[in-house]
């Protein structure tokens, strides 16, 4: 009975009421949303490198070597050279390693040269490997394996051709057109920036900016053109052979055996990761080449550490909104209590006691809040769905499921906390009424 | 000198009230008894209400008349226990009313006491039946939902209000319309004590008679207090007491209403 006294009044003052609701739901989602983007930002990142030991580039900040290599957010590093990698495959430790060249784009997603490695060695999530959703990994060096996002908002299918632009602008003047790349395969969606991404072989990447020369056994010094980073490129495409000549030459392509003389970063793996600090030491004393080696995971805490500040400060704003949505609702309910004498006097004189008038205020307070609640839930859910594609495409978001965790359930049983709180102004009001409330409701 | 006369011919005029009453309801129990009752809404402030002695028989209808000022409503509030005596004692169907606590009084008001409003008896926003039944919902009686429901038909019947009119919202209704759903809310619980404060102050005489009659018919064997300026209601009721009779010490009528005016607003 007292949760339909509450609704009816609630719909008798239905403007202010409404007009506290969208502030109050305005507010939850803001704090959900800074909530949400900040679980999901460390899930997505964490998921992506999971098997990851070291990654090795050129020397510059770790989070720039992380983000553009694992994230592919932002510019890549300056390359490093063959003669490096080739050190780092000889050493004892390493199990693996995966090269990667970047600096190319096909229609604003970004490209990455690689070999078979990468579908090999590459982990994700839960130390998941990538499995083909179609197709196969690189059969030829004009190969090219792409993302489960680009196969479906592209619409592309195994066997189509695709055609690469320098550069990373999502809109560029130079594309590689007389080096169109065949899809091989498409990988299953996984959550990560893969899905984002289209694999090239290294050596079709270089034939894109160079032309094709030799066989991918004879490469071995030949100058790469892969300085992506520096968007150096000698566009000097002299295409001598026609596309068919290459399938021709590997009908079993070994995609490893192309020796380019630099890439931009190399992804290792290593036998037993224990030895990861011992080697990150030995790569950053190199004195050969100048290199820096990094660990993901102390990289994204230090990530996690210059964001923790960030994040602080607008949970804090975020809250402080909440707050003040809520003192508006205890603002609203004080100010329509004088209009309210009348049906205090009745529910007095009906036996209502002046707790169960405290109560009668407080449950409306709650119900207003759990609506707003309820209706953030569904905005921000709606929200970070409009939103998804348009967060991994420029920030590497990518949002998993569930949406709503721990942190949002810890937000909302703390919103109605506070509401009970501040309720209680109105709601003592009402009850210190109710004391006094006579026969005579009108005075 | 003069003081000690008036103090005895009101104490032997308020003794005749009361031998008078003894003699017309012996044989009947007592559904209000007050004695040595007093209130005043702040200490230093002379009482209010100051009865030294009053009784009302079970099923007994009483009209209760006065000046404004004179103590009425806060009469009704105290024998309500919206108001709690500052001394002296109210019993009500034979309990210590005034000794009960505030929740006690609370629940016992909801099965016990039905209330009629001069105005303003309703809870506009809520329909018909949910101000009736919010009535049922305090009282928290064991009554079935089908019990209940049928009462509240039969109610409506007697009250001569059509059935569509549960589902109207309050204020939706006419004055009249209000005041007999306010009527049928008082009764639903059946209670044994029913308090009306001037309900036809806004009625024309043939409204009012029209009401009163209802009013007697529905009200059966309940104790009644009915408070009305208009002293040619008398007729309609078992016995008349004047609140200048029982409440005599009316020096302060001005001041009195003035000071529960604002001690009323300060609360």
């Amino acid at each position: 009975m007292l949760s339909t006294i509450a609704i009816e009044s609630l719909k008798r003052r239905k403007t202010t009421a409404i007009l506290t609701l969208l502030s109050i739901t305005i507010s939850i989602s803001l704090l959900l949303c800074v909530d949400i983007i900040r679980t999901q930002v460390k899930t997505s990142f964490t998921r992506t490198v999971s098997g990851v030991d070291l990654i090795v580039g050129a020397p510059s900040g770790q989070l720039n070597l992380l983000l553009s290599s694992v994230f592919n957010i932002g510019t890549p590093t300056k390359g490093i050279e063959y003669k490096s990698i080739a050190a780092l495959q000889s050493n004892k430790q390493v199990s693996w390693l995966i090269p990667l060249s970047l600096g190319d784009t096909h229609r604003g997603f970004r490209v990455v040269g690689t070999t078979n490695s990468f579908f090999d060695h590459f982990k994700y999530g839960d130390m998941q490997s990538l499995e083909m959703a179609a197709g196969s990994t690189f059969t030829q060096p004009l190969s090219t394996v792409i993302g489960a996002d680009i196969a479906k908002s592209l619409g592309y299918k195994v066997g189509d051709k695709i055609i690469i632009s320098h550069g990373l602008g999502s809109v560029s003047f130079n594309n590689h057109d007389d080096h169109p790349f065949t899809i091989s395969g498409i990988v299953k969606k996984t959550g990560t920036p893969v899905d984002k991404a289209v694999y090239v072989t290294l050596q079709g990447l270089e034939e894109a900016h160079t032309g094709p020369k030799h066989s991918p056994t004879s490469m071995l010094g030949r100058k790469s053109a892969d300085k992506a980073n520096e968007h150096e490129h000698e566009h000097e495409h002299e295409h001598e052979h026609e596309h068919d000549e290459h399938t021709k030459e590997h009908a079993v392509y070994n995609s490893e055996a192309f020796t380019p003389e630099s890439v931009s970063v190399v992804m290792l793996g290593l036998k037993h990761r224990v030895t990861a600090l011992q080697l990150q030491y030995q790569i950053n004393q190199s004195k050969k080449e100048p290199l820096m080696a990094i660990l993901p995971g102390m990289a994204l805490a230090e990530l996690w550490q210059i964001m923790g500040n960030v994040e602080s400060l607008l949970l804090g704003l975020s809250g402080l909104i909440v707050i003040c949505a809520l003192i508006g609702l205890a603002t609203m309910l004080l100010a329509t209590m004088r209009e309210r004498y009348q049906e205090i006097a009745v529910l007095r004189t009906i036996g209502a006691g002046p707790f169960t008038l405290l109560l009668l205020i407080q449950i409306e307070a709650m119900l207003l809040t759990i609506v707003s609640a309820a209706l953030s839930l569904g905005l921000v859910a709606g929200l970070m769905s409009a939103l998804k594609p348009w967060l991994s495409s420029t920030y590497g978001l990518f949002l998993s499921s569930p949406l709503f965790g721990q942190s949002s359930v810890i937000i909302i049983l703390l919103i109605l906390g506070c509401t009970y709180l501040v309720s209680l102004f109105p709601a003592v009001a009402a009850y210190r009424r109710g004391l006094h409330a006579g026969l005579n409701a009108n005075s | 000198m003069n003081t000690i006369n008036k103090k005895n011919s009101t104490h032997s005029q308020r003794n005749a009230v009361s031998e008078e009453h003894n003699a017309v309801n012996k044989g009947r129990n007592t559904a209000i008894e007050v004695s040595n009752l007093q209130f005043s809404y702040t200490k230093e402030s002379p009482p209010i209400v100051d009865i030294k002695a009053w009784q009302v028989s079970q099923g007994e209808h009483v009209f209760l008349s006065g000046p404004s000022g004179s103590g009425k409503s806060t009469l009704l509030n105290l024998l309500c226990g919206t108001l709690t005596p500052t001394q002296g004692d109210i019993a009500l169907l034979a309990q210590p009313f005034s000794a009960l606590s505030n929740r006690q009084r609370d629940k016992f008001r909801a099965r016990n006491i039905g209330v009629v409003f001069q105005q303003f008896n309703l809870i506009p926003y809520l329909s018909v039946a949910q101000n009736i039944n919010a009535a049922v919902y305090f009282a928290s009686t064991n009554v079935s939902k089908t019990a209940s429901d049928a009462k509240l038909r039969h109610l409506l019947d007697k009250l001569q209000l059509p059935s569509h009119v549960l589902h109207a919202k309050a204020d939706a209704l006419s004055i009249g319309q209000q005041q007999r759903v306010a009527i049928a809310r008082a009764l639903i619980n059946d209670p044994q004590l029913l308090i009306v404060d001037e309900p036809t102050s806004a009625l024309d005489t043939d409204a009012r008679d029209s009401f009163m009659s209802l009013l007697k018919d529905v009200a059966g064997e309940s104790t009644m207090i009915f408070v009305s300026h208009d002293k040619a209601m008398e007729s309609y009721f078992d016995r008349h007491c004047s609140m200048s009779e029982l409440n005599p010490s009316t020096n302060h009528i001005k001041t009195r209403g003035d000071e529960a005016t604002k001690a009323q607003e300060r609360a």
